[in-house]
């Protein structure tokens, strides 16, 4: 009898391409690159995204001969070649070691659709169901199912979740990193605690030997991960108080500072995917006080964080990515004194560092106003797919839904790897 | 990890084996038919690049043309019939059912099942000490007529169809939440109900039914609804596509979409900026309206048309909603009445005849189709679609009674309904049920903001609410038999103070001044169970053991709420 399980192994084993007459097409692709190159895939991956959508004119695509050129200057990078904006001088300092890519163009316009779709390759009420965030698909590929950390970390406000994949993969919410996790310390003293857990210990034991459910088993896994969480030295990684005062002033100061100082300690422990964000960059009103500000708190936090991970030998295999909703309005608004700049999908840029690719490379390319991209449109699909192969996931794989629909995790990309690594 | 695609051929190299040994070439069972379909779909499948085989015309769905299997309106004489379908299938499988189940774990079911939430301690003794020889048949009654009947079902109706979208977000959910509350309650015939549902116009505060339409606010969105829902079909795919698991064509889907194609649904407005969103509602407008929320390349826009049926002639100003739930609530529609049979059962037994209980394809046979197909044609004729009678003669059955202890025997069994399937509580039934033992929700600061409330915003997100999406964390739903709560919730429930609440220890243990009674109220108040004899021994060494009494009782109590016991539904 074929039971519901083994239906949906075969499912996502014919989905792997088992029947297929090829195995699935980006592997021989990938092995090569990887023969060519010597690069292992990365393990983790730090997602800073920037909530509300960063102008990319005045960040890392400056267009100083456009109508709306804006108040900033370009300058040079440690990359030959590549110019980013004056006020992130650190940043510039390790383009040397990052990849730009200036052709991003999307097809949504508002902040959640945008989200939603940067997060997870598919629009928002396509197919009637709730798509799985990069960090769910990450968890599910590459996280230890049963180890004693979280293998989706996101800090700093709400981020996008499992979706279908459900629950297990759900992101570990830190709202403020100088807090650690909520709920994380024993609600007991250390032996009361364990005498509870004994207690815990019986019952479960007993209830298993007389109804052999599949779900207590999977009961006791999780309740046995959250434990280890709460007594591993692992879970030191949550705790700031950790940090040496020198090393975490590198970062800056503020919770988007804090944050990325916890995402370098999650990594270093194995966690494979940390989000960590940073709101106000929705600029329609005085973008450039505003993005100089903003600029001020990721200029320090990413320039640490690239150097942090390459003295610890492990920028190689850590894969960071600066990204937003959307870019913003080629031309500067007429809103009152103080102008700023609109939601603009059309073009915009994403940066990386680490996780294997080649220093100073830049894909795609926008017009003269940085209005659109004249060369090697990406759409958000394209870059998931890229950050899959980088990390060693098969994105043509199909997971599936409650209802035993198989889903690719990535819907027809056009992966730029080969132009980064 | 580049080298995970080749372990997982291997692994199929394996399954593939005993795919071909467990096929033997005359197919007898529901089950094995499955399989062998399935197996045709997986070669058919697993070649993506030849061309798709030319698919059928889609024939004309036919009327269930099954005899009505009990002619009165008589629960014990339904749950009779169930019962001797279901030892058939046990025959037929060789398979030995487990005994009935005891007083205590039949309690705590129904109560879960169709209240959705424990009972007290004192419930739970008046129960377990009753002689009365009637007294299942009595509490399903009691629970049936208990308010948190309707609240239970419009929990889980509610997440269905107020989907989590941007779209939706300053539509007040509560309206909804309400309607289908007093509507289950009252026991509204489902064909009723639903058609209700599908022709609502009006505000939200004339007519909460029309909720649907603002929370759903394009015409495809409204179609995976309805055939999901009312249909138990799955027909998403079939919007950018023809369907990949059965005859559905595209066209059908955008057929089934243009019957809500002249809904006018106003837009909600901006609760942040003080919108009163009880006065938004939902017309039928004059002509069709060509907006759709996700618009593939090969979306047509097509005439109005039955799904697996004909193409209804229509004059242009014909309102089109009452002639769709005309249709879909007539036993024209070989769906209807079947889909709300696999999801009552569904709802009681953790996996309909047919599963997913949202995917009644051909392609997808249900375990027991003549069972399905009777009870359909008797809950739509005889039983006038009054739900509560079904729920009644289902949980009347011995199949329903039948313990969640497996034996040696059926303990592999999925299908047969041999013993009952272990469930997981939902998040709503898990707050509620820690609620009833803690009384969680008034100390947790769940009050609603008033001042939000009045000024039109999206529901106050009150101490249930949140609880509930942080254990949904996101999906839209939970397995009903898997544990899917992850470390986040673990550590909620150890070291929050939901189990640590030193006034629920009170409030449990009360007056009891013996270690053995207090521990029976603990055990009573949150597992609806006395303590064996073997747990009283142990515990009552604990309590002993223990500095001070009131300490241990908050050990015991803490590690009963966390258990998995608590958490499934035995």
């Amino acid at each position: 009898m074929l039971t519901e399980k083994t239906r949906r192994d075969f499912l996502r084993l014919s989905a792997a391409g088992v029947f297929a007459p090829t195995l699935s097409g980006w592997m021989p692709v990938m092995a090569r690159a990887a023969e060519a190159t010597g690069r292992k895939p990365a393990k983790s991956c730090i997602l800073l995204w920037m909530d509300g959508g960063a102008s990319h004119k005045d960040t890392f695509d400056l267009k100083p001969d456009s109508k709306g050129a804006g108040e900033f200057k370009p300058i040079k990078t440690s990359a030959p070649g590549v110019e980013i904006s004056e006020h992130l001088p650190k940043i510039a300092g390790v383009m040397n070691h990052g990849a730009l890519v200036r052709g991003m163009s999307t097809p949504e316009g508002a902040h959640a659709r945008a989200k939603y779709y940067g997060h997870t390759g598919y629009r928002e009420g396509q197919g009637g169901l709730i798509y799985p965030s990069l960090g769910a698909i990450a968890s599910k590929e590459l996280g230890n199912p049963d180890g004693s950390l979280p293998n989706f970390v996101a800090i700093g406000g709400r981020s996008f979740g499992s979706g279908f994949l459900g629950p297990k993969h759900q992101p570990l919410l830190i709202t403020d990193a100088n807090r650690g996790v909520e709920d994380l310390k024993a609600s007991a003293a250390a032996t009361q605690f364990e005498n509870r857990l004994g207690l815990l210990d019986k019952m479960e034991k007993a209830f298993q030997r007389e109804y052999q459910a599949d779900a207590i088993t999977d009961h006791k896994t999780t309740y046995e991960r959250a434990v280890r969480l709460m007594q591993s030295k692992e879970a030191k990684a949550f705790d700031l108080s950790a940090e040496p005062a020198a090393a975490r002033s590198k970062y800056g100061t503020g919770r988007f500072a804090d944050g990325v100082v916890m995402s370098r300690r999650l990594v270093e422990v194995g966690v494979p995917f940390v989000e960590v964000s940073l709101g106000g960059w929705d600029t329609h009103q005085d973008n450039f006080t505003r993005v100089k500000n903003l600029s001020s708190q990721i200029d320090p936090a990413i320039s640490a964080l690239v150097t942090d991970l390459k003295e610890r030998g492990l920028l190689e295999t850590t894969l960071v990515v600066w990204m937003g909703d959307f870019g913003r309005t080629p031309n500067i608004n007429a809103r009152g004194a103080n102008p700023g700049r609109d939601h603009y999908p059309r073009a915009w840029s994403l940066a990386m560092w680490g996780g294997g690719i080649r220093g100073g490379a830049v894909v795609g390319k926008t017009d003269k106003e940085g209005a659109t991209v004249v060369d090697r449109p990406t759409t958000a699909q394209d870059y998931l797919a890229t950050v899959c192969e980088l990390m060693g996931i098969d994105h043509t794989k199909k997971n599936e839904t409650a209802t035993a629909r198989p889903i690719t995790i990535v819907e027809k990309p056009k992966p730029f790897t080969s132009l980064i690594v | 990890m580049p080298y995970r695609p080749l372990v997982l051929f291997l692994l199929t190299a394996a399954g593939a084996v005993v795919l071909g040994e467990a096929t033997p070439v005359e197919a007898q069972t529901a089950q094995e038919k499955k399989q062998k379909r399935l197996e045709k779909f997986l070669k058919k499948n697993a070649k993506p690049d030849e061309a798709p085989a030319k698919q059928p015309e889609v024939p004309v769905a036919k009327p269930v043309a099954v005899a009505d299997p009990v002619k009165a309106k008589d629960a014990a004489a339904l749950a009779r019939y169930i019962d001797g379908e279901i030892a058939r299938g046990l025959a037929e499988e060789k398979l030995s059912p487990s005994p009935r189940c005891s007083d205590d774990e039949f309690l705590r079911r129904a109560y879960l099942d169709i209240a959705g939430t424990i009972p007290t301690a004192d419930k739970a003794r008046a129960f377990l000490d009753s002689k009365d020889a009637d007294k299942r048949a009595k509490l399903l009654d009691e629970l049936l007529a208990d308010p948190r009947y309707g609240r239970h079902l419009a929990d889980a109706w509610t997440a269905k169809l107020f989907p989590a979208d941007s779209a939706n977000r300053f539509v007040l959910k509560e309206p909804l939440h309400k309607w289908f509350e007093a509507q289950f309650n009252a026991n509204a015939p489902w064909d009723q109900l639903v058609t209700a549902l599908v022709t609502a116009e009006g505000s939200v505060e004339q007519n909460p039914a029309a909720t649907y339409f603002l929370a759903n606010r394009s015409v495809d969105k409204l179609a995976d609804t309805t055939a999901q829902h009312f249909m138990g079909i799955q027909l998403q795919c079939a919007q950018c596509h023809n369907h990949p698991f059965t005859t559905w064509k595209q066209t059908e889907y955008w057929g089934m979409a243009a019957f809500y194609s002249k809904v006018v649904a106003d837009r909600p407005k901006n609760a942040n900026k003080g919108g009163d969103n009880t006065k938004i509602g939902v017309h039928e407008g004059p002509a069709q309206s060509r907006a759709k929320d996700f618009f593939p390349e090969s979306a047509k826009t097509v005439p109005p048309k039955f799904l697996g049926g004909p193409e209804p002639s229509l004059g242009t100003r014909d309102p089109y909603r009452p002639v769709l739930a005309k249709w879909l609530t007539s036993p024209d529609n070989p769906y209807f009445a079947k889909a709300i049979v696999n999801r009552t059962w569904a709802q009681l037994f953790g996996r309909g005849f047919v599963n997913p209980i949202d995917d009644m394809l051909d392609e997808n046979p249900a375990s027991h189709p003549d069972l399905l197909a009777g009870l359909a044609r008797h809950l739509s004729t005889t039983g006038g679609y009054d739900l509560k009678y079904l729920v009644k003669a289902v949980c009347l059955t011995d199949a329903y009674q039948r313990t969640s202890r497996p034996t040696p025997d059926n303990k592999d069994d999925k299908y047969q309904f041999s013993h009952m399937t272990m469930k997981a509580m939902s998040p709503e039934q898990l707050f509620d049920s820690l609620a009833e033992v803690t009384a969680l929700g008034k100390a947790a600061g769940g009050k609603p903001d008033k001042k939000q409330a009045a000024a039109g915003k999206g529901a106050p997100a009150g101490a249930r609410a949140q609880f509930v999406n942080f254990f949904l964390a996101g999906a839209e739903v939970t397995s009903p038999v898997d544990y899917e709560a992850g470390i986040p919730q673990a550590l909620r429930l150890m070291n929050s103070n939901i189990a640590n609440n030193p006034a629920a220890v009170r409030g449990v243990v009360g007056s009891a001044t013996k270690p053995e009674e207090a521990i029976e109220r603990i055990y009573l108040a949150a597992l609806s169970r006395r303590p064996t004899a073997d747990e009283m021994k142990t515990l009552t060494q604990y309590v002993a053991k223990a500095g001070t009494p009131t300490t241990a009782y908050g050990d015991i109590l803490w590690a009963a709420l966390n258990s998995s016991e608590f958490t499934l539904i035995r």
